[in-house]
């Protein structure tokens, strides 16, 4: 319920309740004067940990978080996150964040947020994020902390667009669009973590047959721009249909305990929460990614330059979830033995895609072993 | 002595007990009928249709509400692209401050910056927090 003060009277303050504008059948409960906790309240506001946005271009913000401990790790660790959902899935609030968690641990956090993109960045292609935004934000990092050296986190696409990064940065000859960067980028990454990242089309059994040839994504892209959020969710939807529903009765068996409804009404914001995806970079994704699964077959160009994972040598650490119905384990296990490091592990973790970064599960099982693994190499 | 849940004990927190247990097995059911390559056509299909529904009721819902003097689904999106640059602008603006506080620091200035903390951190083996179910792990 929000209590409103308005000014009835000349130097009087009156106290009145309104009604809640943000859920109907908190709006429809307090009708039948069922007095309940307001469910927008109750889920707090998300992404809270203290941070700087220390570098904007576009939509794009590179954050830093501010350290939560006396003496950090030298490296610090940069994590970049997927284009399509929201980054505060990293960050719910304060007991439930792997940002937090991490800072607690003694790690520097940056973290790249991609924004909202609008219609005017329809155009935006892999190369951009790969071969500019992201080694621009790799710079900012190494200007910022002082070190030439960091790690980077990447989950989900992000993890996609952090081995893409890596493989054209760690080859003999680095892009030339980049050259501005190239010398401080090429020894810039210490250690690379993935979270979930796809990197084998046939494994996304339900996706690789909806975005088959039948597919019109051109008509897409010349209604909306871009592939708008609602229909990004509505296909993440689709890989598991009833999970709303369990979602829902999960809820409403846990109501008496608050804790689970805070936590399920955060997950359930977040999840709703989806930002479009930019039309080229979707277009290129179906086409080379997906339909012509290029990643696994070496034959991905990106700016010209042929994606090769085994010329990635730095220590890697891929982190994957037991029931993940986004990336299943098909299209990511193949990950670890292209990479070219001698130092790489896979982890296999019980729980699902947003289980895995977010949760109990997360905070009891893949953050300890993350921390574990990046500390070691992170002095 | 166990005290007994009660609130278990209702047969509609019962039914929804076993609709959450059961949802795993009836989204794999659906999930492997569609992802039949027949299925993804039939699919295709209704999203072409769905995105010409979405762009008829969206020309005509427009035509109304503009007659009405109300503001259709196309101005609320131009008012969020441009609520979306202002909030970009204001994160340029912040961004800049910071690297010029940085900057004045950097020549001397009186401004007063948080002190970086040392980066000579270490593992410490008992640090760590042990997961309470060891993952599965593989090197290679």
């Amino acid at each position: 319920m929000v209590t409103a003060v308005t000014a009835a009277t000349a130097g009087t303050a009156v106290t009145a309740k309104t009604h809640s504008l943000g859920n109907p059948m908190q709006r429809a409960l307090e009708r039948i004067g069922i007095q309940s906790e307001d469910f927008a309240e109750m889920a707090g506001p998300l992404g809270v940990t203290p941070k700087e946005t220390i570098y904007a271009q576009g939509t794009l913000k590179l954050h830093h978080y501010l350290p939560l401990t006396d003496e950090v790790y030298r490296v610090p660790v940069l994590i970049v996150t997927s284009v399509v959902n929201q980054p505060y899935i990293l960050d719910l609030v304060p007991g439930q964040s792997m940002v937090e968690f991490l800072l607690r641990q003694g790690f520097d956090v940056y973290l790249i947020e991609w924004g909202r993109p609008r219609r005017e960045h329809k155009d935006l292609v892999l190369e951009d994020y790969v071969l500019k935004l992201l080694p621009e934000c790799v710079a900012r990092v190494q200007k910022d902390s002082g070190e030439q050296q960091l790690s980077i986190i990447g989950y989900c696409l992000g993890g996609l667009l952090s081995v893409l990064y890596a493989a054209l940065y760690s080859a003999r000859h680095a892009p030339h669009q980049a050259a501005l960067h190239t010398a401080q980028s090429k020894r810039a990454l210490k250690n690379l973590v993935c979270i979930a990242a796809p990197v084998n089309a046939d494994g996304m059994v339900s996706l690789k047959a909806w975005l088959g040839p039948n597919f019109d994504e051109e008509a897409i892209i010349d209604q909306f721009g871009n592939v708008p959020a609602e229909w990004v969710q509505n296909s993440l939807r689709a890989l598991r249909p009833f999970g709303k529903v369990s979602g829902a009765m999960n809820l409403l068996n846990n109501m008496d305990k608050p804790d689970t409804v805070r936590s399920n009404l955060r997950m359930g914001k977040w999840e709703t929460d989806n930002i479009p995806f930019p039309g080229a970079a979707f277009r290129q994704l179906i086409n080379d990614f997906i339909r012509g699964n290029k990643l696994i077959k070496g034959t991905w160009d990106i700016g010209g330059q042929r994606i090769d994972l085994s010329q990635i040598r730095v220590p890697f650490l891929h982190l994957l979830a037991q029931e993940d119905h986004i990336i299943p384990y098909a299209s990511s296990q193949q990950l670890l033995h292209m990479i070219g490091s001698k130092d790489k592990q896979e982890a296999i973790i019980k729980g699902g895609h947003v289980g895995l970064v977010a949760g109990r599960g997360a905070e009891l099982r893949m953050w300890p072993t993350l921390n574990e693994w990046l500390a070691a190499r992170s002095t | 002595m166990i005290e007994n849940d009660w609130s278990k004990m209702s047969p509609v927190a019962m039914w929804r007990d076993w609709v959450v247990k059961s949802e795993q097995q009836w989204s794999e059911a659906v999930s492997t009928m569609m992802r039949d390559e027949r299925a993804g056509s039939v699919l295709n299909k209704q999203i072409d249709e769905a995105r010409m529904m979405h762009k008829m009721f969206g020309e005509m819902a427009q035509m109304g509400l503009s007659a009405a003097n109300l503001p259709s689904r196309t101005d609320f999106e131009a008012l969020d692209e441009r609520m979306g640059r202002i909030e970009d602008g204001l994160a340029v603006l912040s961004a800049e401050l910071v690297q010029l506080r940085s900057a004045l620091v950097d020549k001397g200035a009186a401004v007063t910056l948080r002190a970086k903390p040392a980066r000579t951190r270490k593992p410490v083996r008992t640090r760590k927090a042990v997961p309470a179910s060891k993952p599965a792990s593989r090197k290679e």
